[in-house]
């Protein structure tokens, strides 16, 4: 045990000396935050991205009109919403040639398609380079046809079968008469309560932390090319005390940035606040531990350092991605619940929770995901015929 | 330094009990058989020495004296603990110098050897006593508190080597610790292991020089393709060659003539002749060479040089493998 302490001591001395720790741990997920926060901030202010949506829409079609009638409110939200209509043919003509940066089809029959429950479905086509403004505004309308999808779904439901016209109409009136969207637009791209610049954050704060993670327990490759790894397993230690120092520094490590990342992106942006920081500290320490995990199994296949280094960027990068850390995912169906085992993901919706006022109790899910990968990993990184050498 | 003062957590030790018990060690990587049933005893105080060329299966075989690689076959006792049931109370006893430099380079060379020594169990003013004695030795007291990366080839070495050193083991293992090292380093190292061996430090040493071998150890083991060839104190060795040794006459005159004298007297069991130099090998030289010296002189060769070459490891290592020890 004290060995074990005197093992930690030495690799944390070594990375609180190393600027890259710092860099990738703390300063560029702020800056990159910071960045991200400012180009967000433009859905706030009426002289940033304005988005024109194309939309085409059967007439005289209740449902599709709530539809329609969802972008016309964002305007009052605050985002600044351009709507034109046009024939059903030539939407992807005027996304494609930019005069559109969002097209809306929305199908003949919507109405009738919902109201038989067979599903609602409306096609969306954005333009290149066309901004985060027009991610939530396509956001929203997704949002709108899934929730009158789920409603319509529930009344029929309730009623035993079909709805009739009358009962759509009513729907579809109380949804254009709906709540504030902007809460919708929170919602849809950060993920259950988190705001905007909270949801940004969150993101890098999970991303980065399979860097931080990363220096620590890749410094067993690196002592490997030091000569130091075979000495030290030639010291009166138990020999798993070395492998399992590096998983404690890194523990140690990540949960430290993480905190001080989601602590100064509290106190320095507007409107951050992730909740009850008891929570959010187990939560932490979960996603740290799959991250430690992730990394463990890089050790076992990496043959070198470098290689080591590149596999963890990568890694680090698609969990980023598909975890929400640049743009919004999808969070339903099978795709999203896919998504929704990803480390990073679990830890922006984890903060959601804790955001939204949850505590730990509310995290299970969550907390359940994140030991469930970590354990399903570290068997994997028992299986994968490793280096002999390796730990 | 001083060997009085135990190892931390050493128990006495029989003076019967050797320092390392190595008995039909086998390794294999795949098809190749690094080490093929390598059996070494080292008593206390005995400096061993391991000779053989590069491939011949050294490194492997320390590895598996030093609880690093697990043998295919075979058993380590190091000062009676079995290496295989009790490896932490065999490693204590141990202090390998990995022929691969093995330190921290960030961190300075007081800083090495303080975190090796807390892993050996060492601490308190025992540890900080140790430290000093140690950075003395290996003669880097005054670059202490430089980051090792700052030091030059020969000093990394030493600090190397001052790590092993740190917890008094019952046996050191160097392995080829002058490897790729100036001359001075080299002989600076050397004589360090001479000191500790003159304290009654037992030393396994590996090396394929012929001349460190010779200089240090009282006995060598030859190995060669994963086997000793032979084993013994350096005039045990040189026995195995049969004892002939070889003059080396030079100068000018009628050396033709003088060889063909040389080919009359009993002694010169074979002659060779090379320009101006005649090679010719005797049972025993001291005793043949005035003889020789004057026949060839009788036979008209004016002699320049006669140089005596008694047989040495490197020959042992020849006549053994028919191969030279260096390629
Ligand atoms: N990890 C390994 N994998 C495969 N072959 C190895 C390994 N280590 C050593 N060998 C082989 O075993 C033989 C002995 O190597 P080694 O013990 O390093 O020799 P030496 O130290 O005497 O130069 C060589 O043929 C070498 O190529
Ligand atoms: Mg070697």
């Amino acid at each position: 045990m004290r060995t074990l302490l005197v093992l930690v001591a030495r690799d944390l001395r070594q990375h609180v000396s190393d600027r890259s720790v710092l860099l990738f741990g703390l300063l560029i997920p702020f800056a990159l935050s910071y960045v991200f926060n400012l180009a967000f901030s433009g859905l706030d202010d009426p002289q940033l991205g304005e988005v024109a949506v194309v939309v085409s829409a059967p007439t005289g079609d209740p449902a599709a009109d709530a539809v329609v009638g969802t972008l016309g409110a964002l305007a009052d939200q605050g985002i600044p919403v351009t709507v034109l209509e046009a024939g059903p043919g030539e939407v992807a003509d005027l996304v494609a040639s930019g005069e559109a940066d969002l097209g809306v089809t929305v199908p003949e029959g919507f109405g009738a398609a919902v109201a038989a429950g067979e599903g609602a479905r409306v096609e969306l086509a954005q333009g290149a380079d066309t901004g985060l403004a027009a991610d939530v505004v396509s956001g929203i309308v997704t949002a709108t046809v899934q929730r009158l999808d789920a409603d319509a779904a529930t009344v029929a439901g309730a009623a035993g079968a079909g709805l009739d016209e009358a009962a759509l109409g009513a729907l579809a009136a109380d949804l254009a008469a709906a709540a504030p969207q902007v809460e919708w637009a929170e919602r849809t791209v950060a993920g259950e309560q988190l705001g905007l610049a909270g949801g940004i954050v969150a993101g890098q704060a999970g991303m980065f932390l399979f860097f931080t993670v990363g220096f620590a327990v890749l410094a067993l490759l690196t002592e490997r090319e030091w000569g130091t790894l075979p000495r030290l397993r030639t010291m009166p230690i138990p020999a798993w005390q070395i492998p399992f120092a590096k998983a404690v520094v890194g523990l140690i490590l990540g949960t430290v940035s993480t905190s001080v990342l989601l602590a100064s992106g509290q106190l320095l942006f507007d409107g951050v606040d992730f909740g009850w920081w008891p929570a959010v500290l187990v939560l932490v320490v979960a996603t740290v531990a799959a991250a430690t995990s992730v990394i463990a199994l890089v050790v076992r296949y990496a043959r070198t350092a470098e290689q080591a280094s590149l596999l963890m960027s990568v890694i680090a990068i698609s969990l980023g991605v598909t975890g929400g850390t640049f743009f919004r995912v999808p969070t339903d169906g099978l795709v999203g619940t896919l998504l929704q085992v990803n480390p990073v993901a679990a830890l922006v919706r984890g903060l959601g929770i804790t955001a939204g006022g949850g505590g730990i109790p509310d995290l299970a899910p969550v907390l359940l995901t994140l030991l469930a990968f970590t354990l399903v990993i570290l068997v994997l990184a028992r299986l994968v015929p490793g280096r002999k050498d390796a730990l | 330094m001083t060997t009085s003062t135990p190892a931390p957590a050493s128990t006495p030790v029989l003076s019967s009990t050797p320092v390392l018990e190595a008995v039909d060690l086998v390794r294999r990587f795949g098809p190749v058989t690094a080490v093929d049933h390598v059996s070494l005893r080292i008593e206390p105080g005995q400096t061993f020495g391991l000779l053989g060329p590069n491939g011949a299966g050294k490194t492997t075989t320390i590895s598996m004296i030093c609880g690093l690689l697990s043998p295919d076959g075979g058993s380590v006792h190091v000062a009676g603990v079995p290496m295989a049931q009790e490896p932490l109370a065999a490693k204590r006893r141990l202090g390998l110098v990995p022929q691969d430099l093995a330190v921290y380079p960030e961190i300075s060379a007081r800083q090495n050897l303080t975190f090796f020594g807390r892993l050996q169990g060492l601490h308190g003013a025992e540890l900080r006593t140790r430290v000093g004695e140690v950075l003395e030795l290996v003669g880097l007291s005054d670059r202490a508190k430089e980051p090792s990366k700052k030091f030059s080839g020969g000093m990394k070495r030493r600090l190397n080597i001052g790590i092993g050193l740190l917890h008094h083991p019952d046996l050191l293992v160097l392995d080829e610790p002058t490897v790729g090292v100036d001359p001075q380093s080299r002989n600076a190292i050397l004589e360090s292991v001479e000191a500790l061996a003159g304290q009654g430090m037992a030393v396994l040493y590996t090396t394929h020089y012929m001349e460190e071998a010779q200089r240090l150890c009282d006995r060598v083991a030859i190995v060669d393709d994963g086997r000793v060839q032979a084993e013994g104190t350096q005039d045990e060795l040189i026995e195995l060659t049969g004892g002939v040794d070889t003059i080396v006459l030079s100068g000018g005159g009628d050396v033709a003539a003088a060889e063909v004298s040389l080919r009359g007297i009993p002694v010169v069991q074979k002659v060779a002749r090379d320009g101006n130099h005649l090679r010719l090998v005797v049972q025993n030289a001291p005793t043949a060479v005035a003889g020789v010296v004057r026949t060839v002189s009788d036979a008209g060769m004016n002699l320049s040089d006669v140089v005596i070459q008694r047989p040495d490891l490197e020959s042992v290592f020849l006549h053994l493998t028919g191969k030279a020890l260096r390629d």
